[in-house]
């Protein structure tokens, strides 16, 4: 039955979130792969390098051991990573600025549904409560992670262990187990939100690219779609594996033997550069000229 | 542009719910009655409850022709004196979409629903719900004028008015017909917003224009955007599908598609849009 009137047209004028819809969907779509997803598969690719950092040493890893070679090739990269990549703050400013607005904005959208797996036990219909239920789990863990781990929140880390990138492997096992030694009852709970956390990412990262395809209108057909979905789902399943892998290298290894490489390396490396080369007092004192200071500064982040 | 997708492809969990219907359908005893378990209303804004009917059943009965029976036979299972259930029907035929209600917790075609695949034995039961994204009006009777009034935003028609001869269209060509014509199957009966989990009972017609539209609206104006001539409104169209309430809003559970008596492809209607509305963004910031 339908009745003939039409409703009366609402007289509120459009707000900030309806006049500018469609941009912030697609923004939210947009900023879950560029720059979040983008970010996630080079974060786990470092992370996981713990356990297969050996190899990535090539010849200069042949006596070291699984173990050493990892936590070694892990520290070579952080700090790469913290001394090497030009604008580092700006570049995490607008990932934590995108991820800040990728969350709120999701939850705004998530809101708008009601989940009904209970009565369509579809896979799909399982997939879509899923990537709402990771979208929650994943913005509490990667607020915990960045803020304990980079904004140095330590009073949120079972054991008060102190993350730096000279000791990037040792503290985060230490932030991981709750002390140096052996894990703690409360670092048992916080391995565990970390697996947690870590899996509802990357499930949320390879679902999302997956329905990001039928969004902006790549994947149209069906067979396309699924097409897509195998790809997606082989790119979940690596990542995932890279997920783990870089939980089981922080948590296998306890914090003190991880210390013992990391310190092997400082020591070396003040060995090759002498008093803390690379800082602009650093270079007035020493009165070296700039070039021999810039070359040794390379050669410290091989 | 369109593939053959059915609902019932081998392996899916439809295909399962299928070949469980038939095996009923084979097993299903004569002469035997079965109870229908009805969710009731006795109009809007009044409470729900539950009534058990027990309903003889002869061969090929549908879920229509039982409530028929209950109408005039209007006695609970416990021979309690009730009132006859109303439903909405028209062309006992699932072409017309009235008779849509939620039956055995899935929503489907009342009328097209025969008893011998869900209720092959003695004492089996039914339920009968009406669908919970539109008003009740009584029993297992909704409005669904929401459904219709969606497909006015999108403007879903093919606007030939005028006060002269147009003279004859513009050739259509063989495959834009094929695309067009599964998608014109639509009968508007609900079954794709009732399983939608983007889709919400919305009983505020004034905020009808900004909530989700549903898939069988964005599959309309697909339909009307690939017509020579009802693409005369194609911006139109695409413009509300990007607003508040659009396209956007489907999450992509892709129940509608598994829903649909029709079989429409409505996820492949829905990225076909997202793409065209993607392409509209382009030119809206680059050219308009
Ligand atoms: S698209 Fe299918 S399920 Fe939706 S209203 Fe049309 S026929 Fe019904
Ligand atoms: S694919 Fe979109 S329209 Fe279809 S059921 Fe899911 S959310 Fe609703
Ligand atoms: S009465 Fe028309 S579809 Fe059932």
């Amino acid at each position: 039955m339908s009745t003939p009137e039409t409703p009366a047209p609402t007289s509120s004028s459009p707000g900030f979130m309806e006049k500018n819809y469609f941009l912030l969907r697609r923004l939210h779509s947009l900023t879950g792969i560029v720059p979040i997803g983008v970010f996630l598969i080079a974060h786990l690719t470092t992370n996981s390098s713990l356990l297969w950092g050996k190899w990535g040493l090539r010849s200069e890893g042949a006596d070291e051991t699984i173990i050493s070679g990892g936590v070694h090739y892990f520290w070579k990269e952080v700090q790469w990573i913290n001394n090497q990549i030009p604008h580092l703050l700006l570049i995490e400013i607008v990932l934590w600025v995108s991820i800040a607005f990728h969350s709120i904005l999701g939850v705004y959208y998530a809101r708008t549904g009601k989940a009904n797996t209970a009565r369509y036990a579809y896979q799909s219909n399982w997939r879509y409560s899923l990537q709402r239920i990771t979208g929650y789990i994943a913005i509490f863990y990667i607020f915990y992670h960045v803020a304990t781990l980079r904004w140095g929140w330590e009073f949120l880390i079972p054991g008060d262990a102190k993350w730096s990138a000279d000791y990037a492997a040792s503290t985060l096992a230490a932030a991981l187990r709750g002390s140096n030694t052996d894990f703690t009852a409360m670092g048992v709970v916080t391995s565990l939100f970390y697996f947690v956390g870590i899996t509802a990412s990357v499930y949320h990262f390879a679902n999302g690219l997956w329905t990001a395809a039928i969004t902006w209108g790549l994947t149209v057909s069906a067979p396309a779609q699924r097409r897509w979905g195998y790809v997606c789902a082989m790119v979940g399943v690596g990542l995932m594996g890279m997920a783990w892998m870089s939980l089981a290298g922080a948590l296998i290894t306890p914090p003190n033997e991880m210390r013992e490489v990391e310190q092997r390396l400082l020591d070396k490396q003040k060995v090759k550069l002498p008093p803390q080369p690379g800082t602009i007092e650093s270079r007035a004192e020493e009165s070296l000229p700039m070039t021999t200071v810039s070359n040794q500064g390379v050669s410290s982040g091989q | 542009m369109i593939s053959t997708f059915t609902n019932t492809d081998a392996n899916s969990p439809l295909a399962a719910e299928l070949a469980q219907r038939m095996a009923n359908r084979k097993m299903a005893k004569e002469g035997r009655t079965i109870i229908f378990r009805i969710k009731r209303c006795d109009g809007p804004g009044k409470p729900s409850r539950w009534e058990d009917f027990k309903v003889p059943v002869p061969k090929n009965a549908n879920v229509i022709s039982c409530l028929q029976y209950i109408a005039a036979n209007p006695v609970t299972a416990q021979g309690q004196q009730s009132t006859p259930v109303v439903w909405d029907s028209g062309c006992l035929e699932e072409v017309c979409g009235a008779c849509t209600m939620v039956i055995n917790g899935k929503v489907r075609q009342s009328c097209s629903c025969l008893i011998d695949d869900y209720a092959p034995g003695e004492g089996d039961v039914m339920t009968l719900e009406p669908m919970s994204k539109f008003p009740v009006i009584r029993d297992l009777w909704v409005d669904r004028e929401r459904v219709f009034h969606n497909l006015k935003r999108v403007k879903a028609w093919v606007p030939i008015d005028g006060t002269y001869y147009l003279g004859g269209g513009p050739k259509e060509s063989p495959q834009k017909q094929e695309t067009r014509y599964k998608l014109s199957e639509c009968m508007s009966c609900g079954c794709c917003l009732e399983a939608c989990p983007q889709f919400n009972l919305e009983e505020n017609k004034n905020e009808w224009d900004s909530a989700f539209i549903g898939a069988h609206a964005i599959s309309q104006a697909r339909l009307f955007n690939e017509h020579e001539t009802g693409k005369q409104l194609k911006d139109d169209r695409l413009d509300v599908l990007m607003g508040p309430g659009g396209v956007n809003d489907c999450g992509n559970a892709q129940n509608c598609v598994k829903v649909c008596p029709k079989h429409i492809p409505l996820t492949e209607s829905i990225a076909a849009i997202g793409r065209a509305v993607t392409v509209r963004a382009f030119t809206r910031f680059f050219k308009d």
